[in-house]
C-alpha cells in the first residue's frame, strides 16, 4: 500500500509539471514489459490466490518469491537507462540481498512487529513464524544482515501501521522517480 | 474534408497509443514495486495483525 502511494504520488507530480508548462504527459520508456507481468506471477500463485496460496509449502513458496525476485531484477536491469530505475534497482538488490540470507523472507524482530499489531499477539509467536505476505519474524540475533531489515516505522502520528526497510525505500524513491522524473525529462530534452 | 478527417483520426489513434503507454507503465510499475517491496503492513489504527499471523515456517 505504501509503495503503491509512491508511484501514485508520482504520477500526480509527473501530470502536474506535463500540466505546468502546457505539455502532454509522458510515461517512461519501459521495455520489456512482459517480463514484469511474468515475474508477478509466482507472487500471484503464492499470495494472492487463496487455493494456492493454502497448498503451496513455504520452502516451495520461498523459492518462487526468489524467482521471482530475480525476474524483476533482470526486468529492472534491462530497463536500466530508464529515469529513476537505478534507484529502484538498488531497493530491489537491497531486499534481495537480505531476504536470500535469511531463508527467502524479510525479516522483522519482535520489537518492530510489537508496533504493527497487539504486542501481546506478537508474543505468543515464536521466532521463525511466517507473519505478513513476505516477512518472517526473527530474533535480532537470528537476523543476518539485519540494517536491511524491515525495521523502519511511520511516526506514531500517521493513522496507518507499517515497518519497510532501506530496499522498501529505494524502491519507494525509485517508482517516484520514474513516473515524475519521465514527464520532467522529457521537458528538459525539448529545452 | 478527408485531409481533416485523416489528421483527426491521426491525432487519435496517437492519443490512444499514449494512454496506452501510460497505462501499460503504470500497470507494469505497479507489479514491480509490489513484488519487490517487502513492507510489513500492520493497517489503519484498531485492526489487529493477528490475521497476519496465519503462516507459519516451523
Amino acid at each position: 500500500m505504501i509503495l503503491l502511494s509512491a508511484l501514485v504520488l508520482g504520477l500526480l507530480a509527473g501530470w502536474g509539471w506535463a500540466g505546468w508548462h502546457k505539455r502532454p504527459y509522458r510515461a517512461p520508456d519501459l521495455r520489456h514489459l512482459w517480463l514484469a507481468a511474468a515475474s508477478f506471477v509466482p507472487q500471484i500463485v503464492i499470495f494472492y490466490l487463496p487455493a494456492t496460496r493454502a497448498m503451496t509449502p513455504q520452502w516451495l513458496a520461498a523459492g518462487a518469491l526468489m524467482i521471482s525476485l530475480i525476474g524483476f531484477l533482470v526486468f529492472a536491469w534491462l530497463n536500466r537507462g530508464v529515469t529513476g530505475m537505478p534507484v529502484l534497482l538498488g531497493g530491489l538488490l537491497l531486499n534481495l540481498i537480505v531476504m536470500a540470507a535469511n531463508g527467502g523472507w524479510m525479516p522483522i524482530s519482535p520489537e518492530t512487529a510489537s508496533h504493527l499489531a497487539d504486542g501481546s499477539a506478537i508474543a505468543h509467536v515464536s521466532p521463525g513464524s511466517r507473519i505478513g505476505q513476505k516477512d518472517v519474524l526473527l530474533l535480532p540475533e537470528q537476523t543476518r544482515l539485519g540494517f536491511l531489515a524491515d525495521r523502519f516505522l511511520l511516526p506514531g502520528w500517521f493513522q496507518y501501521a507499517v515497518a519497510f526497510s532501506l530496499g522498501d525505500i529505494l524502491v519507494a524513491l525509485g517508482a517516484f522517480w520514474l513516473l515524475a522524473g519521465s514527464s520532467i525529462g522529457g521537458q528538459n530534452e525539448t529545452e | 474534408m478527408n485531409k481533416t478527417l485523416a489528421e483527426v483520426v491521426l491525432l487519435s489513434r496517437r492519443l490512444n497509443r499514449q494512454h496506452l503507454q501510460v497505462i501499460f507503465a503504470v500497470i507494469a510499475l505497479a507489479m514491480l514495486v509490489v513484488g519487490v517491496g517487502a513492507p510489513s503492513d500492520g493497517g489503519g489504527a484498531g485492526r489487529s495483525m493477528m490475521g497476519m499471523l496465519h503462516h507459519h515456517i516451523k
